[in-house]
Protein backbone atom coordinates (compact mmCIF):
# COMPACT_ATOMS: atom_id res chain seq x y z
CA UNK A 1 0.00 0.00 0.00
CA UNK A 2 3.11 2.17 0.86
CA UNK A 3 4.23 1.54 -2.36
CA UNK A 4 1.17 2.24 -4.22
CA UNK A 5 1.04 5.26 -2.61
CA UNK A 6 4.45 6.61 -3.76
CA UNK A 7 3.80 4.90 -6.82
CA UNK A 8 0.41 7.28 -7.42
CA UNK A 9 2.01 10.88 -5.97
CA UNK A 10 4.97 9.91 -8.83
CA UNK A 11 2.34 9.40 -11.66
CA UNK A 12 1.82 13.74 -11.70
CA UNK A 13 0.91 15.54 -8.52
CA UNK A 14 3.86 15.12 -6.33
CA UNK A 15 5.83 16.86 -9.53
CA UNK A 16 3.17 19.26 -9.77
CA UNK A 17 3.51 20.30 -6.05
CA UNK A 18 7.12 20.13 -6.44
CA UNK A 19 7.54 22.30 -9.15
CA UNK A 20 4.13 24.62 -8.01
CA UNK A 21 6.84 25.05 -4.80
CA UNK A 22 9.92 26.00 -6.82
CA UNK A 23 8.87 29.27 -6.86
CA UNK A 24 8.28 29.42 -3.00
CA UNK A 25 12.41 29.06 -2.99
CA UNK A 26 12.61 32.12 -5.70
CA UNK A 27 10.68 34.26 -3.14
CA UNK A 28 12.58 33.12 0.19
CA UNK A 29 16.16 34.32 -1.37
CA UNK A 30 14.84 38.17 -2.55
CA UNK A 31 14.05 38.53 1.15
CA UNK A 32 17.41 37.17 1.92
CA UNK A 33 16.46 34.67 4.60
CA UNK A 34 18.14 31.16 4.22
CA UNK A 35 17.29 28.31 2.50
CA UNK A 36 16.38 26.45 5.21
CA UNK A 37 13.99 28.38 5.70
CA UNK A 38 12.30 27.86 2.15
CA UNK A 39 12.49 24.37 2.90
CA UNK A 40 11.18 24.51 6.52
CA UNK A 41 8.21 26.05 4.96
CA UNK A 42 7.41 23.34 2.95
CA UNK A 43 7.88 20.86 5.48
CA UNK A 44 6.26 22.88 8.10
CA UNK A 45 3.34 25.51 6.67
CA UNK A 46 2.56 23.18 3.85
CA UNK A 47 0.47 24.77 1.50
CA UNK A 48 1.58 26.62 -1.03
CA UNK A 49 -0.56 30.05 -0.52
CA UNK A 50 0.95 30.51 2.62
CA UNK A 51 4.17 30.35 1.87
CA UNK A 52 3.47 32.49 -0.98
CA UNK A 53 1.68 35.49 1.05
CA UNK A 54 4.44 34.86 3.72
CA UNK A 55 7.41 35.69 1.82
CA UNK A 56 6.07 38.05 -0.59
CA UNK A 57 4.37 40.05 2.44
CA UNK A 58 7.91 40.33 3.91
CA UNK A 59 8.70 41.41 0.56
CA UNK A 60 6.71 44.37 0.26
CA UNK A 61 6.91 45.32 4.25
CA UNK A 62 3.54 44.46 5.77
CA UNK A 63 3.26 44.13 9.42
CA UNK A 64 3.84 40.78 10.91
CA UNK A 65 0.06 40.84 12.55
CA UNK A 66 -0.66 41.74 8.72
CA UNK A 67 1.16 38.98 7.56
CA UNK A 68 0.12 36.57 10.25
CA UNK A 69 -4.10 37.67 9.85
CA UNK A 70 -3.89 36.86 5.74
CA UNK A 71 -2.32 33.52 5.92
CA UNK A 72 -5.23 32.96 8.46
CA UNK A 73 -8.30 33.83 6.49
CA UNK A 74 -6.26 32.14 3.43
CA UNK A 75 -5.64 29.03 5.20
CA UNK A 76 -9.34 28.59 6.88
CA UNK A 77 -10.19 26.44 3.80
CA UNK A 78 -8.09 23.58 5.75
CA UNK A 79 -11.02 23.77 8.52
CA UNK A 80 -13.79 22.25 6.26
CA UNK A 81 -11.12 20.23 4.00
CA UNK A 82 -10.14 18.26 6.99
CA UNK A 83 -12.92 18.22 8.25
CA UNK A 84 -14.16 16.47 4.88
CA UNK A 85 -11.07 14.43 4.70
CA UNK A 86 -10.37 13.05 8.62
CA UNK A 87 -13.60 10.71 8.44
CA UNK A 88 -12.08 8.83 5.99
CA UNK A 89 -8.79 7.96 7.51
CA UNK A 90 -10.00 7.39 10.71
CA UNK A 91 -9.53 4.02 12.84
CA UNK A 92 -11.03 2.86 15.58
CA UNK A 93 -8.05 3.44 18.54
CA UNK A 94 -6.49 5.56 16.35
CA UNK A 95 -4.27 7.93 18.66
CA UNK A 96 -4.91 12.06 18.45
CA UNK A 97 -0.97 12.31 17.74
CA UNK A 98 -1.82 10.06 14.83
CA UNK A 99 -4.95 12.35 13.34
CA UNK A 100 -3.33 15.78 13.91
CA UNK A 101 -0.29 14.11 11.72
CA UNK A 102 -2.63 13.19 9.11
CA UNK A 103 -4.34 16.76 9.05
CA UNK A 104 -0.69 18.14 8.80
CA UNK A 105 -0.78 16.87 5.29
CA UNK A 106 -3.95 17.85 4.24
CA UNK A 107 -3.36 20.59 1.34
CA UNK A 108 -5.20 20.86 -2.18
CA UNK A 109 -2.86 17.45 -3.41
CA UNK A 110 -3.37 15.16 -0.82
CA UNK A 111 -6.69 16.43 -0.20
CA UNK A 112 -8.26 16.29 -3.77
CA UNK A 113 -6.58 12.80 -4.19
CA UNK A 114 -7.47 11.90 -1.05
CA UNK A 115 -11.25 12.37 -1.38
CA UNK A 116 -10.99 10.31 -4.83
CA UNK A 117 -9.10 7.42 -4.05
CA UNK A 118 -9.33 6.56 -0.38
CA UNK A 119 -13.49 5.55 -0.84
CA UNK A 120 -12.57 2.79 -2.62
CA UNK A 121 -9.86 1.40 -0.61
CA UNK A 122 -10.43 -0.99 2.48
CA UNK A 123 -10.08 1.25 5.97
CA UNK A 124 -7.34 -0.38 6.69
CA UNK A 125 -4.97 0.22 3.87
CA UNK A 126 -5.91 3.83 3.53
CA UNK A 127 -3.48 5.44 6.50
CA UNK A 128 0.12 3.85 4.83
CA UNK A 129 -1.67 4.91 1.38
CA UNK A 130 -2.05 8.60 2.50
CA UNK A 131 1.03 8.94 4.28
CA UNK A 132 3.25 7.34 1.57
CA UNK A 133 1.19 9.78 -1.23
CA UNK A 134 1.66 12.73 1.13
CA UNK A 135 5.38 12.07 2.18
CA UNK A 136 6.31 11.40 -1.51
CA UNK A 137 4.51 14.82 -2.33
CA UNK A 138 6.30 16.58 0.36
CA UNK A 139 9.85 15.05 -0.30
CA UNK A 140 9.74 16.24 -4.22
CA UNK A 141 8.66 19.62 -3.42
CA UNK A 142 11.15 20.05 -0.84
CA UNK A 143 13.85 19.20 -3.49
CA UNK A 144 11.85 21.48 -5.70
CA UNK A 145 11.85 24.67 -3.46
CA UNK A 146 15.54 23.98 -2.29
CA UNK A 147 16.24 24.14 -6.62
CA UNK A 148 13.90 27.27 -7.19
CA UNK A 149 16.10 29.14 -4.19
CA UNK A 150 19.16 28.64 -6.22
CA UNK A 151 17.67 28.89 -9.88
CA UNK A 152 14.54 30.12 -10.53
CA UNK A 153 15.67 33.94 -11.11
CA UNK A 154 18.06 32.64 -14.22
CA UNK A 155 14.79 31.14 -16.29
CA UNK A 156 13.45 33.54 -18.98
CA UNK A 157 9.77 34.97 -17.81
CA UNK A 158 7.95 32.38 -20.06
CA UNK A 159 8.98 29.60 -17.78
CA UNK A 160 8.93 30.97 -14.89
CA UNK A 161 5.36 32.37 -15.45
CA UNK A 162 4.60 28.52 -16.65
CA UNK A 163 5.79 27.58 -12.90
CA UNK A 164 3.95 29.84 -11.15
CA UNK A 165 0.78 29.42 -13.30
CA UNK A 166 1.40 25.35 -12.39
CA UNK A 167 -0.55 25.55 -9.13
CA UNK A 168 -3.64 27.32 -10.21
CA UNK A 169 -3.68 24.37 -13.23
CA UNK A 170 -3.49 21.96 -10.90
CA UNK A 171 -6.23 23.17 -8.36
CA UNK A 172 -8.54 22.86 -11.26
CA UNK A 173 -7.09 19.27 -12.71
CA UNK A 174 -7.29 18.23 -9.52
CA UNK A 175 -11.21 19.28 -8.48
CA UNK A 176 -12.73 18.13 -12.11
CA UNK A 177 -11.12 14.60 -11.05
CA UNK A 178 -12.92 14.74 -8.51
CA UNK A 179 -16.21 16.13 -9.14
CA UNK A 180 -19.15 13.57 -7.79
CA UNK A 181 -22.16 15.11 -8.85
CA UNK A 182 -24.01 18.24 -9.99
CA UNK A 183 -23.51 19.83 -6.49
CA UNK A 184 -19.95 19.94 -7.25
CA UNK A 185 -19.70 21.40 -10.66
CA UNK A 186 -21.62 24.07 -9.01
CA UNK A 187 -19.55 24.93 -6.04
CA UNK A 188 -16.74 25.09 -9.03
CA UNK A 189 -17.95 27.23 -11.64
CA UNK A 190 -19.94 29.21 -8.66
CA UNK A 191 -16.26 29.73 -6.57
CA UNK A 192 -14.37 30.62 -10.17
CA UNK A 193 -17.15 33.36 -10.54
CA UNK A 194 -17.39 35.05 -7.98
CA UNK A 195 -13.86 35.18 -6.28
CA UNK A 196 -12.96 37.85 -8.86
CA UNK A 197 -15.98 39.52 -8.05
CA UNK A 198 -15.13 39.15 -4.79
CA UNK A 199 -11.37 40.43 -5.32
CA UNK A 200 -12.85 43.48 -6.69
CA UNK A 201 -15.28 44.60 -4.06
CA UNK A 202 -14.23 43.01 -0.76
CA UNK A 203 -10.96 43.77 0.79
CA UNK A 204 -8.47 43.06 3.91
CA UNK A 205 -8.26 39.77 3.24
CA UNK A 206 -11.78 39.04 3.72
CA UNK A 207 -12.45 37.77 -0.38
CA UNK A 208 -12.09 34.42 -0.45
CA UNK A 209 -13.79 33.71 2.36
CA UNK A 210 -16.98 35.27 1.27
CA UNK A 211 -16.93 33.67 -2.19
CA UNK A 212 -16.21 30.36 -0.69
CA UNK A 213 -18.84 30.21 1.93
CA UNK A 214 -21.57 32.30 -0.62
CA UNK A 215 -20.63 29.37 -3.88
CA UNK A 216 -20.58 26.19 -1.49
CA UNK A 217 -23.62 27.16 0.36
CA UNK A 218 -25.90 27.65 -2.80
CA UNK A 219 -24.07 24.43 -4.32
CA UNK A 220 -25.21 22.64 -1.14
CA UNK A 221 -28.58 23.08 -1.87
CA UNK A 222 -28.25 21.64 -5.86
CA UNK A 223 -26.43 18.51 -4.01
CA UNK A 224 -28.43 14.84 -5.10
CA UNK A 225 -31.06 13.88 -2.48
CA UNK A 226 -30.12 10.94 -0.48
CA UNK A 227 -32.90 8.13 -0.40
CA UNK A 228 -34.18 7.95 3.18
CA UNK A 229 -33.00 4.21 4.17
CA UNK B 1 11.15 52.64 -5.55
CA UNK B 2 11.21 49.13 -3.71
CA UNK B 3 9.36 49.30 -0.10
CA UNK B 4 11.97 48.04 2.22
CA UNK B 5 10.88 44.58 3.97
CA UNK B 6 9.51 43.63 6.81
CA UNK B 7 11.95 44.30 9.87
CA UNK B 8 12.08 41.62 12.69
CA UNK B 9 10.73 42.29 15.81
CA UNK B 10 13.55 44.59 17.99
CA UNK B 11 13.57 42.40 20.94
CA UNK B 12 13.62 39.00 19.28
CA UNK B 13 15.97 39.51 16.79
CA UNK B 14 19.04 37.31 16.57
CA UNK B 15 20.33 34.37 14.36
CA UNK B 16 17.23 32.47 14.83
CA UNK B 17 14.87 35.05 13.71
CA UNK B 18 13.58 33.64 10.26
CA UNK B 19 13.06 30.35 12.30
CA UNK B 20 10.79 32.11 14.69
CA UNK B 21 8.79 34.23 11.87
CA UNK B 22 8.05 31.17 10.07
CA UNK B 23 6.74 29.36 13.33
CA UNK B 24 4.73 31.91 14.49
CA UNK B 25 3.50 34.17 11.33
CA UNK B 26 3.08 31.41 9.01
CA UNK B 27 3.08 27.78 10.44
CA UNK B 28 0.71 28.66 13.31
CA UNK B 29 -1.73 30.30 10.93
CA UNK B 30 -1.84 27.33 8.79
CA UNK B 31 -2.04 24.66 11.14
CA UNK B 32 -4.38 26.05 13.70
CA UNK B 33 -7.23 25.05 10.90
CA UNK B 34 -5.95 21.46 10.85
CA UNK B 35 -6.11 21.28 14.10
CA UNK B 36 -9.11 22.50 14.90
CA UNK B 37 -10.97 20.50 11.89
CA UNK B 38 -9.33 17.19 13.74
CA UNK B 39 -11.02 18.15 17.43
CA UNK B 40 -14.15 18.61 15.07
CA UNK B 41 -14.04 15.36 12.74
CA UNK B 42 -13.80 12.98 16.02
CA UNK B 43 -17.73 14.06 16.45
CA UNK B 44 -19.03 14.27 13.60
CA UNK B 45 -20.91 11.81 10.99
CA UNK B 46 -19.48 11.32 7.97
CA UNK B 47 -22.79 10.80 6.20
CA UNK B 48 -24.18 13.90 7.39
CA UNK B 49 -25.62 17.14 5.57
CA UNK B 50 -23.21 19.22 7.59
CA UNK B 51 -20.08 17.79 6.25
CA UNK B 52 -21.89 17.74 2.90
CA UNK B 53 -21.71 21.35 3.38
CA UNK B 54 -18.41 21.59 4.12
CA UNK B 55 -17.08 19.78 1.28
CA UNK B 56 -19.44 21.90 -0.84
CA UNK B 57 -17.86 25.32 0.93
CA UNK B 58 -14.27 23.12 0.50
CA UNK B 59 -14.60 22.96 -3.08
CA UNK B 60 -15.89 26.88 -3.98
CA UNK B 61 -13.23 28.15 -1.70
CA UNK B 62 -10.40 26.11 -3.86
CA UNK B 63 -12.11 27.14 -7.17
CA UNK B 64 -12.05 30.82 -5.88
CA UNK B 65 -7.93 30.49 -4.71
CA UNK B 66 -8.07 29.06 -8.77
CA UNK B 67 -9.56 32.12 -10.55
CA UNK B 68 -8.31 34.48 -7.91
CA UNK B 69 -4.42 33.45 -8.99
CA UNK B 70 -5.62 33.91 -12.38
CA UNK B 71 -6.73 37.80 -11.70
CA UNK B 72 -4.46 38.86 -9.05
CA UNK B 73 -0.92 36.77 -10.15
CA UNK B 74 1.96 36.92 -8.67
CA UNK B 75 5.22 37.21 -9.69
CA UNK B 76 6.84 36.62 -13.36
CA UNK B 77 3.06 35.51 -13.91
CA UNK B 78 1.36 38.89 -13.79
CA UNK B 79 3.84 39.95 -16.88
CA UNK B 80 1.42 37.36 -19.11
CA UNK B 81 -2.16 38.87 -20.34
CA UNK B 82 -4.84 38.11 -18.81
CA UNK B 83 -6.49 36.40 -21.63
CA UNK B 84 -3.08 33.94 -22.04
CA UNK B 85 -3.93 32.62 -18.29
CA UNK B 86 -7.70 32.50 -19.12
CA UNK B 87 -6.79 30.59 -21.56
CA UNK B 88 -4.76 28.54 -19.87
CA UNK B 89 -7.41 27.03 -17.52
CA UNK B 90 -9.97 26.74 -20.91
CA UNK B 91 -7.44 24.18 -22.10
CA UNK B 92 -6.89 21.84 -18.76
CA UNK B 93 -10.79 22.56 -18.19
CA UNK B 94 -11.52 21.17 -22.03
CA UNK B 95 -9.13 17.98 -22.18
CA UNK B 96 -11.32 17.19 -18.51
CA UNK B 97 -14.74 17.66 -19.80
CA UNK B 98 -13.11 15.15 -22.89
CA UNK B 99 -11.84 12.79 -20.35
CA UNK B 100 -11.26 13.48 -16.70
CA UNK B 101 -8.62 10.66 -16.57
CA UNK B 102 -6.37 12.39 -18.66
CA UNK B 103 -5.08 15.22 -15.69
CA UNK B 104 -1.35 14.71 -17.13
CA UNK B 105 -2.46 15.80 -20.40
CA UNK B 106 -4.77 18.69 -19.05
CA UNK B 107 -2.46 20.20 -16.92
CA UNK B 108 0.17 19.79 -19.90
CA UNK B 109 -2.28 21.42 -22.44
CA UNK B 110 -2.69 24.12 -19.91
CA UNK B 111 0.67 24.77 -19.51
CA UNK B 112 1.51 24.59 -23.19
CA UNK B 113 -0.97 27.50 -23.37
CA UNK B 114 0.36 29.49 -20.95
CA UNK B 115 4.30 28.83 -22.00
CA UNK B 116 3.07 29.23 -25.82
CA UNK B 117 1.47 32.38 -25.34
CA UNK B 118 4.34 33.92 -23.10
CA UNK B 119 6.70 33.20 -26.09
CA UNK B 120 4.49 35.00 -28.69
CA UNK B 121 3.73 37.86 -26.73
CA UNK B 122 6.32 39.03 -24.37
Amino acid sequence: MALAGMRDALSLPAWVVGFGLVGVGSLARDVGYPVEIAVLSTILVWAGPSQVIFFASIAAGAAWSAIALAIGFASLRFLPMTVAIMPLLQRPGQSLRMQLLLAHYVAVTAWAEGLRRLPGMPPHQRVVYFLAFANTCMAVSSVGTFLGYYLLGELPVALAAGLLCLTPIFFLASLSAGLRHRGDIVAIVLGLALAPVCHRFIGGGFDLIVAGLVAGTIAFFFRPRKRAS
Amino acid sequence: MTPAITQPIPWLDGPLWPYLALLVFAVLPTEIWRWLAVAFARRIDADSPALEWVRAVATALLAGIVAKLIVAPPGALAAVPLFVRVAALAATLAVMAFDRRKMLLAVLAGEAVLIGGSVLLL
